[in-house]
């Protein structure tokens, strides 16, 4: 078989992208943002919430080695970890739905081993953590040390049970020598699933059967994860244990604490690598003879522009999130500003704030070198595949793939001409097999023409000036930057951005549910000019985020 | 613990055009894993692998002939081009009477029409190959990175069948990965084995970690390590409680793979032939575009064998290339990523690369076939070798005529070297096959729609 007959391609085609968008979500990855067209209160139209089962996450690998490094304190060698898998962009999604493979809990064995003898080699260092020399194993300040580190460890407080089991373990393995067993032991403590697995069951609430609330332990976690990417501090414990996590003035300060902490900002960051799939610059794949300038190093650099961005946006100037889809200024170093044809300062080391001229094409996420080369081919760029993130990431839509059957690759014609890639991806148009879903993702994506597979300027293809129009539903413009400018004002935007950082605090998709929740989650958003720290302060602060089902065991 | 080592006696010969030293088996009363004799296991060894690559092969669609379905003879077949690396080598060796070629086989399971574009994608291929299943629907959102097969992979079916294995095996199976290459950045794509929905069996990616795994000379605080992981499983039991179904089977399977990790720190090593490190200039890994594939291949084949002979495991897979991966095939020349050559129409060079996979297959199999098994013959006589890919012509994943060779012969249950043409036949008659050489008493396998009765009979003794 060849190609599907015309006719069934054109079905599947119809039904794949003429049937989704304005529809009511009927599938985990469809879109709330479209559902609501015509600007009624959504508060109006929404299902009553109720809170969404519990999830079991194990720690990403990120999580792991913040905690372990707030743990033992940092300078720890490097431990090899199973990579963590990022279904729906989270890797925290991943840890939740993932059982741990055989290989996972190996690393884990493993890298408890080493982290505690590293942390226990120096004889400062391991008096400093546990806060005396012990006289034996189970001598009293081993009982305490146990007691401060299984609390922020596990994020709650070890039961009495739980400390003479751990102190017991240290004596039978201690048997020799008191520092070993208080070495073994703590191994033990990385291993336990009380600290693998974010444990978070909540506690029934009364008056509301099926629902339960998190409680205040579970609370100073669920904060720590999502603003730190690690486990709470003991102030944020201490919090837990006076009741502060319970009230809503108080959490929001506490939320406020922690987003003043270095920890938000790699928190933060991490969060716009997995939302805009930054993590595919790591390894990127780039034919050399086209793009011999591609390296690792270049590779990391387009991902910290982005995070540099970003960071600038949300912490330095706590300004409208929306900012970083119009900047007009970014962060570059030696390398990108060789590849972007821009001076830097000379004598700059690393990044430097580099305003964008108006020549240069370039101001907004969308002309950083990481979009353009994420959202193109090894060896070519691709309208489709930018016109595709726009609509998938940044606007949270759907688009399905390509019907069965069907070559995906674009003949270069036979009229002795070169053509463009916008000639070739007419036929895209012209086939009514295809024009149903590319009409909406190769306008959009052609406005990004201006721009190579690797994020360089370019003026001319195939032997001819580019020419970068773009239409994002009937609204036209010119190059990528502009395209920025259309997305800063995008309503959609907005609404998937909070979506999308609902997804990543709360380890799973959003229920039907939650519509409500989602929906004062955008208004909020918008109330406060769309700065994202405040956002994060009311997603924790959402009844979303602090209930969860009772499940009936 | 020291560490026992076996007689080792050594076999030169000339093997894949260079010198190599082979171990002899180990003695007949030597013991397995468990410090039992094999003599008392019921029945022959018999074992099970795969070796996957991705992308399919070079396309006969679309005015190209068809240059990977073989040549029937009356006593067996002739290597069509992309097959020729399993005839005849230099030395004029073939493994075609090794070998039996299926074509023309498809999976039967059927599409559910949403969302829409289910009967496309890597996803399907790789699960009606590898488990006899469609995936589920959820994991058809592209971005979403899913690989959602919908229950375990054939390979864990087989080993934890309970005719399969007569006593527990040091490793219930060995999962390897050749290419460092992945599909974009998908997180799923990294495994092919599955013991159910979500839970993968993550593979050995290096040559040290495999060698590592299976022969390092162990530290000396292993006894404190394992005894330490009986608190770790006391806290996991004090949890399951408390969790509802789905986590506690989660949790269920991290307890048991502390207590595999405990039974490995504490029980006898298996007295095996002792392999030194693997080693080779620049190492063998390379970076993306420059991967020094065959030679990894080579190095982990090796291992693999000796840890079969040793029967520390009876089941693995290769995976020499991930489900539609990027992987740069250097030693054809390519540049960029076979995903995007086939996408390409770049038929030259996926061509070049699916031979190339091929030679792989083939060194795979030359090691296997030269190492010597227990009761006699060589651990590829013993063994069930699947290989296979996700789809047949790559350009545009179409998955008829869908590539399927099976190796070796099965403890005398499989008859090799044939090529038979199954046109429109139903792919998971395959597994069924595959089980039945095995052993294991099943008379039908396949789901949704995929369900078959009928094991290729030509193909069992």
């Amino acid at each position: 078989m060849q190609t599907l007959p015309r006719c069934l391609a054109l079905a599947a085609a119809l039904l794949g992208c003429n049937g989704v968008v304005g529809d009511r979500p009927t599938s985990p990855g469809a879109n709330t943002a479209t559902a609501r067209a015509g600007n009624e209160h959504p508060s109006a139209v929404l299902p009553t919430f109720a809170p969404a089962g519990p999830v079991l996450a194990t720690l990403t690998t990120t999580q792991y080695r913040n905690a372990v490094s707030d743990l033992l304190g940092s300078g720890l060698p490097d431990v090899a970890l199973e990579p963590d898998t990022n279904p729906y962009l989270f890797t925290a999604i991943g840890a939740a739905r993932s059982t741990a493979a055989e290989r996972t809990v190996r690393a884990w064995e493993t890298a408890a081993h080493r982290l505690t003898e590293a942390a226990f080699a120096v004889p400062e260092r391991r008096v400093a953590l546990v806060g005396c020399t012990p006289t034996a194993p189970d001598a009293p300040c081993v009982r305490a040390y146990f007691e401060r580190f299984l609390r922020r460890a596990w994020r709650r407080p070890a039961t009495v049970e739980e400390l003479d089991r751990f102190v017991a373990l240290s004596r039978r393995l201690g048997a020799r020598d008191a520092w070993t067993g208080v070495r073994y032991a703590t191994a033990a403590a990385l291993q336990s699933p009380s600290f693998l697995y974010r444990v978070e069951l909540g506690a029934p609430l009364a008056g509301k059967p099926g629902r339960r609330r998190y409680t205040a332990y579970e609370m100073a976690s669920r904060l720590a994860f999502t603003l730190w990417n690690s486990v709470p501090d003991d102030a944020l414990l201490d919090a837990a244990a006076r009741g502060a996590l319970d009230r809503d003035d108080t959490l929001r300060t506490e939320a406020r604490r922690l987003l003043r902490n270095p920890r938000a900002r790699s928190a933060v960051r991490a969060f716009f690598v997995q939302y805009l799939g930054l993590g595919a610059l790591d390894g990127l794949a780039r034919d050399p003879t086209l793009y011999p300038e591609v390296t690792p190093a270049l590779a990391a650099s387009m991902r910290e522009e982005v995070e540099r961005l970003v960071e600038d946006v949300v912490f330095t100037h706590d300004g409208d999130f929306r900012a970083v889809f119009s900047s007009t200024s970014t962060f570059l170093d030696a390398r990108l500003a060789g590849l972007y044809g821009l001076a830097i300062p000379p004598g700059a080391e690393g990044f430097t704030r580099i305003d964008l001229p108006l020549d240069s094409g370039r101001g907004s996420l969308l002309t950083t070198a990481a979009i353009l080369a994420v959202t193109a081919h090894p060896n070519a760029t691709s309208p489709t595949a930018r016109g595709r993130y726009i609509r998938e990431r940044l606007l949270c839509e759907r688009v399905p793939d390509p019907p069965m059957n069907v070559p995906l690759n674009l003949e270069a014609g036979d009229s002795g001409v070169r053509p463009t890639l916008r000639d070739r991806l007419e036929r895209h148009r012209r086939d009514p097999a295809c024009a149903g879903c590319h009409s909406r993702t190769d306008p959009v994506g052609l406005g990004f023409e201006d721009f190579d597979a690797i994020g360089r300027r370019r003026t001319m293809e195939s032997g001819r000036p580019v020419d970068a129009r773009g239409d994002l539903d009937g609204v036209t413009f010119v190059g990528a930057r502009a395209l920025g400018e259309i997305l800063a004002r995008d309503p959609r935007v907005a609404a998937c951005v909070v979506r999308q950082v609902y997804r990543f605090a709360t380890a799973r998709l959003e229920t039907d549910a939650e519509a409500g929740v989602l929906a004062d989650l955008e208004e909020r958003f918008a109330a406060r000019n769309y700065r994202f720290l405040e956002l994060l302060v009311e997603l924790v602060a959402s009844e979303g985020f602090r209930t969860v089902a009772d499940e009936g065991r | 613990m020291a560490r026992t080592l076996s007689r080792r006696t050594l076999l030169r010969g000339v093997f894949g055009g260079s010198l190599v030293s082979l171990a002899l088996p180990p003695l007949e009363a030597m013991l397995n894993s468990h410090g039992e004799a094999w003599a008392d296991e019921p029945g022959p060894i018999r074992r099970y692998g795969v070796f996957f690559w991705g992308n399919g092969y070079a396309w006969n669609t679309r005015g190209r002939a068809d240059r990977w379905t073989p040549t029937s003879t009356p006593l067996g077949w002739t290597p069509s081009e992309q097959l020729a690396p399993l005839g005849p080598d230099a030395a004029g060796r073939s493994m075609t009477d090794r070998v039996s070629v299926i074509t023309g086989l498809e999976p039967k399971t059927d599409i559910p029409a949403t969302p829409g574009g289910q009967g496309d994608g890597h996803m399907r291929g790789v699960a009606v190959a590898l488990s006899g299943d469609r995936p589920r629907s959820e994991g058809f959102h592209h971005p979403d990175h899913i690989f959602a097969l919908n229950r375990p992979t054939l390979d864990q079916v087989i080993a934890r069948h309970p005719r399969f294995y007569g006593t527990t095996p040091r490793f219930r199976s060995l999962e390897l990965s050749v290419s460092n290459n992945r599909f974009h950045d998908y997180g799923t794509w990294t495994a092919i084995s599955y013991n159910d929905q979500e839970s993968q069996n993550l593979p050995i990616r290096s040559v040290d970690a495999l060698f590592d795994q299976l022969f390092a000379v162990r530290s000396d605080d292993t006894t404190d390590r394992a005894l330490l992981l009986d608190a770790v499983a006391d806290d996991a039991r004090r949890l399951q409680g408390l969790l509802g179904a789905r986590d506690r089977q989660r949790l269920d399977a991290h307890l048991e793979h502390v207590r595999t990790l405990q039974r490995e720190l504490t029980d006898a090593q298996a007295a095996c032939q002792m392999p030194s490190r693997p080693g080779r200039a620049g190492g063998f890994d390379g970076t993306a575009g420059n991967e020094a594939l065959l030679d990894k291949v080579d190095a982990m084949a090796r291992l693999l064998a000796l840890a079969l002979q040793c029967d520390m495991t009876r089941v693995f897979t290769m995976m020499f290339t991930g489900p539609g991966s990027q992987t740069v095939f250097r030693d054809v020349g390519a540049t960029t990523g076979l995903h995007q050559l086939c996408h390409d129409e770049n038929w030259e060079l996926s061509r070049r690369a699916t031979i190339y996979s091929m030679q792989c297959f083939r060194r795979l199999l030359d090691i296997l076939a030269a190492t010597p098994d227990v009761g006699g013959g060589s651990v590829l006589d013993h063994t069930v070798l699947l290989g296979t890919s996700e789809f047949s012509a790559g350009d545009v994943h179409e998955v008829g005529n869908f590539p399927v060779l099976l190796a070796g012969g099965g403890s005398g249950a499989l008859r090799p070297g044939a090529h038979i043409h199954m046109p429109d036949g139903n792919l998971a008659s395959v597994h069924l096959t595959i089980q039945q050489a095995l052993g294991l008493g099943v008379d039908a396998f396949g789901f949704n729609g995929g369900q078959t009765r009928d094991a290729i009979s030509q193909l069992l003794r």
